[in-house]
């Protein structure tokens, strides 16, 4: 029986022969699994260059290379990744550290040419067939980061801490904050180029993650002679581009400068900055003003040798940093933590002398060999609407000033503040804390012609200002005083619907149907500041070169058209301090050019 | 009713046993009694197939993880069995009696990794790297950038460009 079996049963075989085969007929036009690893895709509008996938990448198999039609521009570096896939092992790190998450991979894995050159291409700029399909490898959900999202949380004061002070509200990170959120950069230097002054963000915040503060501090001194100031108060375009932002918060660069300034004591910063001997060339510069842009330029000019003399109007060095930011945002030890270290390396500053009245430009000019104006921006413009000329309407700029010198200065139980910028936000929380003091309540209205969403402020000057009681109303223009037998009874308003025109120039529309009142016995108006030169005598005026709109040309080194003056800050560029310190730091190079040529010559 | 979980729980009670999702359990248990546990899902609860095995290296706790995936295939169920062992001197009992093809997923943890299995055939012949001199490259302190660059030559017409300076180039060439 079992022989028949054994010779019946291979025919049983037969049955198969009508049946689908298992094989693949066609091996190469098999797809593979939806979540393969195959060549990448990348969005390349959606993909800032910041070349991170180049960096995690452990086969070097990516370069960062231009691409004909994506420009260089702030955020952006113009470069997009090309993988040579004859490294490329398809581990997909690259993906997985994509700060934008531009960069996916497609299941595509067969591609077979006698060309090796063909296999290393630009992913969504060298077209392939798979760069729309969907399939392929994506970073998975939200619980997989290879760097936190989220930035570390900065301890400050609650409102009802300091609405009634002027104490500093940020506190400032610990060692272990500042590490944890130094740890989440990926040093791709997207935001250098951002930076006015261009300072080494990604080296300074690898210093923080070495725990090399002396070396931070020395970077940060590379660029930047006030670090514990703009640790405080930059305006932080940076942290605006930083590559970490796109799919989380951005790296909190502001602060970690503040925590290497903080960290270092001033009685060691000349020895870690190896300033303690500086050879002078007997070669002098005088400087008018002691805002950032004069201090950052005589702290290079003393760098190199020169003897600087700053000469400051008011009774203490600063300018703006003193007599414009609240003590509550940046401290006066801070402040002169930074200045005192400017003065240690033989900076003079003399105080109470107003150049043009106590002593003039032109003997300036006599007695040093170039000479630097930085005098900033400290007239407050008035909107000019009927009853400004009211004594009860004051310029913000003047109220900050008189704080910062100790004055009493006015502030009635209900307040009326015109402006949406810093500026605004800065004499509103000041007039708060002193209502507070005062009368134990806050009554103030703060209104902008700007959207919400348009203030010039930053966002977290307008929140802490409505936390700390104020009321901010934005979004209209401001029409009239109303004033009843001498008395301010408030300001009528009436919608601004737009602020500017397509061209993004000042050009506001107002809905006049739509009116508005609020009420106050005091205004105070924050829309600007201009500038005085009138300190200028009219020997220098006739030679100096000014722009259609009344301001002064100067080259790339912040000279202007009079060979001996150089002129930067607020005046040229800005508002706003690291400009200043940009500006002043570029002039005192432009000043050592100069005074060589000239001795040359 | 007593689920196959419950079962594992009463035999094994230093298991740590949990269920992903339907068809998928993690069981995790100390390194001495994972092949009791193992012979036990084959033997008895009808694990019959070996998936795979592999190997995590947590170097921030000295440890490496091992993973025996198993399958039973008639109830469809997967089962990711993971036990710790010490980074240093790694050695774990082999499983090449219960499978003979573990043999050769412990050959090639042996030479990616180092971890020893002693009694398990041929487990010190070179796997796929021949001639190897370094540490063994799966073990995160090995710089396989670092071996990349030495080992590989460039290939002609690679170039590349750092963000940073690429943008001072276009930007702002002049300042400083």
């Amino acid at each position: 029986m079992a022989r028949i079996k054994d010779i019946i049963s291979p025919f049983t075989a037969w049955k198969n022969v009508v049946k689908e085969p298992v094989t693949i007929k066609e091996p190469l036009k098999r797809e593979a699994a939806p979540r393969y690893r195959g060549f990448h895709k990348n969005d390349v509008d959606t993909c800032i260059g910041c070349g991170t996938c180049e960096s995690i990448c452990q086969n070097a198999a990516i370069d960062m290379v231009p691409v004909e039609g994506i420009e260089t521009k702030n955020g952006d570096s113009g470069l997009r990744p090309r993988i040579d896939y004859g490294r490329c092992c398809w581990c997909a790190l690259c993906v997985d550290v994509c700060t934008t998450g531009s960069l996916s991979m497609s299941n595509h894995f067969k591609w077979v040419d006698s060309d090796p050159d063909v296999f290393r291409f630009i992913p969504g700029v060298d077209k392939k067939e798979w760069d729309n399909e969907p399939n392929g490898y994506k970073k998975p959900g939200p619980n997989y980061e290879l760097y936190s999202k989220e930035r570390v949380h900065m301890p400050e004061l609650k409102p009802e801490e300091r609405d009634k002070s002027f104490i500093e509200i940020v506190r400032g990170y610990s060692k272990e904050q500042a590490m944890k959120e130094a740890d989440r950069c990926v040093e791709c230097g997207i935001c250098v180029a951002t930076c006015p002054a261009h300072m080494g963000i990604p080296e300074y915040i690898k210093a923080i993650r070495n725990e090399d503060l002396n070396e931070g501090l020395r970077i940060l001194y590379d660029t930047n002679p006030l670090p514990e100031v703009c640790g405080r108060i930059c305006t932080h375009k940076c942290e605006t581009v930083c590559s970490v932002g796109h799919q989380g918060d951005p790296l909190s660069i502001r602060w970690l400068k503040r925590y290497i300034a903080d960290q270092n004591p001033a009685e060691n910063y000349k020895k870690i900055l190896e300033t303690e001997n500086i050879t002078k060339n007997g070669k002098r510069i005088a400087i008018v003003g002691s805002g950032p842009a004069g201090l950052s330029a005589a702290h290079y000019l003393a760098l190199m040798g020169y003897e600087c003399t700053i000469y400051e109007k008011l009774p203490l060095p600063g300018g703006m940093m003193r007599y414009g930011i609240p003590e509550y945002r940046l401290p006066y030890e801070a402040l002169d933590k930074d200045i005192d270290y400017i003065k240690s390396l033989g900076v003079e500053i003399i105080c109470n002398v107003t150049v043009g009245k106590d002593i003039t430009l032109d003997e300036l000019h006599q007695q040093y060999d170039a000479v630097f104006v930085g005098t900033g921006l400290h007239v407050g413009r008035s909107t000019r609407i009927p009853g400004t000329d009211h004594p009860n309407v004051y310029q913000a700029v003047d109220l900050l000033r008189e704080v910062t010198m100790g004055k009493e200065i006015p502030a009635t139980q209900s307040i009326v503040v015109i402006g949406g910028g810093n500026v605004a936000m800065d004499i509103t929380r000041t007039l708060a804390r002193i209502q507070n003091q005062r009368y134990g309540k806050v009554n103030i209205i703060t209104t902008s012609l700007e959207s919400e969403n348009e203030m010039p402020a930053d966002r977290e000057e307008i929140i802490e200002a409505r936390e700390e009681g104020a009321t901010i109303i934005p979004g209209w223009g401001p029409v009239k005083i109303e004033i009843e037998n001498d008395k301010i009874k408030g300001l009528h308003v009436v919608k601004c619907v737009s602020v500017f025109d397509e061209n993004r120039r000042f050009s506001p529309k107002f809905d006049e149907n739509q009116t508005n009142f609020f009420a106050g016995d005091m205004v105070v108006e924050s829309i600007g500041q201009g500038m005085d030169l009138s300190y200028l005598p009219e020997s220098v005026k006739d030679n100096l070169k000014l722009d259609n709109r009344g301001r002064i040309v100067v080259n790339d080194y912040f000279q202007s058209s009079v060979n001996w003056l150089f002129v930067g800050g607020d005046i040229i560029q800005g508002p706003d301090v690291i400009h200043g310190i940009a500006n002043g730091h570029k002039a005192a190079i432009g000043i050592d050019k100069f005074i060589k040529s000239s001795m040359k010559s | 009713m007593n689920t196959p979980l419950d079962n594992i729980r009463t035999v094994f009670p230093n298991a740590d046993v949990w269920t992903q999702r339907q068809g998928l359990y993690h069981m995790s248990i100390p390194k001495e009694q994972l092949v009791a546990l193992v012979t036990h899902l084959k033997e008895v609860e009808g694990y019959l197939h070996l998936v795979q095995l592999t190997a995590v290296d947590w170097i921030e706790k000295n440890l490496f993880q091992l993973t025996y995936i198993l399958n039973n295939p008639i109830k469809k169920i997967d089962v990711m069995v993971k036990t710790f062992i010490p980074r240093d001197n790694p050695t774990m009992e082999t499983i090449h009696h219960l499978w003979e093809q573990a043999a050769t997923y412990q050959r090639e943890l042996r030479e990616m990794f180092g971890i020893n299995f002693p009694g398990s055939p041929r487990v010190d012949k070179p796997f796929i790297l021949e001639g190897w001199d370094d540490i063994p490259p799966y073990r995160r302190d090995f710089d396989t950038k670092k071996y990349a660059e030495e080992t590989y030559f460039p290939r002609p017409g690679r170039e590349t460009n750092d963000p940073k300076e690429y943008m001072k180039k276009k930007l702002y060439p002049d300042e400083i």
